[in-house]
């Protein structure tokens, strides 16, 4: 995000709460990707993300004048959208799918114990669907955020040692978890 | 499984273009809620409710008032009137049962998240 992103948000929230709605368009169309994108990062279904996303948009304009102008409008936004979005997942969770699911290994000799790097990708993913939500969202929002503790604390509305409590735990659950995995798909091997 | 590890797997996502028709679906929204008035606030329904509650905190003040309190009894008449009914009632065991339930359903609550 550039100064001047900062500039034109701060310009057309100002043009909003003065009564042009059109000015909104530009703040839509500026940030509908990362809205989206987070949105699908936790019901994982392009369209509800897009439902999601759009509550979103209409959530932050209906609350604009709520906006302070001490953090970035980007900040306020996706506090704001991680709130709704949470909210709804709480209310209508997202379909889990269970790890058997995942995709077999498709090479058993394969040097890392039989996994290929795809498959290990996508089975750490589900297991992260399926852990606690304080964990989960923690580890999403810290990834969607590039790595960046303090954005995500800052979306979580939590202090950043929240955060980085909840990404250790999360890991170690993770860590735990894949090894029982690798374990379990090991097995599976001996016994064809 | 590494830290580096775990970066790499979840660091990546599929990206998602939202669909071409987006912003102008969340304008239009925006816009239909910007025509809708606001749904004003149901004073017709608020105003009974409102002047019981303050009629019943004037008249408790006056009997409070009217009932001084002595050197034998520090609380006035109508507090320790207050006090006695909901001793009658045993609303201290309901207090406490009250209490307790709460504490049970946030117990089983944070077990089940654990």
């Amino acid at each position: 995000m550039t100064v001047a992103d900062v500039d034109a948000d701060r310009a057309a929230v100002e043009q909003v709460l003065n009564g042009e709605i059109g000015a909104f368009e530009p703040i839509v169309k500026r940030w509908q990707g990362p809205l989206v994108n987070l949105a699908y990062r936790f019901c994982h279904d392009r369209s509800r993300a897009e439902e999601m996303a759009q509550e979103a948009f209409l959530r932050a304009y209906r609350a604009l004048g709520q906006w302070r102008r001490d953090a970035a409008f980007s900040t306020w936004l996706f506090a704001l959208a991680t709130n709704l979005y949470r909210s709804e997942l709480r209310r209508n969770p997202a379909p889990a799918v269970a790890l058997d699911h995942i995709a077999e290994p498709r090479d058993s000799r394969a040097e890392d114990g039989g996994l290929e790097e795809r498959d290990q990708a996508a089975a750490v993913r589900q297991m992260v669907d399926r852990m606690p939500a304080k964990y989960r969202e923690a580890l999403m929002l810290y990834y969607f955020h590039e790595m960046d503790i303090e954005a995500a604390a800052r979306s979580l509305g939590v202090s950043e040692g929240t955060v980085k409590a909840r990404l250790s735990r999360g890991r170690e659950m993770l860590r735990r978890k894949f090894a029982v995995h690798l374990v379990a798909c090991k097995t599976q091997e001996g016994d064809v | 499984m590494t830290d580096r590890d775990l970066d790499r797997y979840l660091a990546v996502s599929p990206e998602v273009v939202p669909s071409s028709g987006f912003t102008a679906n969340v304008m239009e929204a925006v816009r239909r809620e910007a025509a809708t008035p606001p749904i004003p606030f149901p004073w017709k329904r608020t105003i009974p409710g409102l002047a019981a509650a303050a009629l019943l905190l004037v008249c408790f003040a006056l009997a409070a008032l009217q009932a001084p309190a002595t050197a034998s009894a520090p609380i006035p008449r109508a507090l320790s009137v207050v006090l006695d009914t909901g001793r009658a009632l045993g609303a201290g065991w309901i207090a406490l049962a009250l209490l307790i339930s709460l504490v049970t359903v946030k117990f089983a609550k944070r077990l089940a998240t654990a």
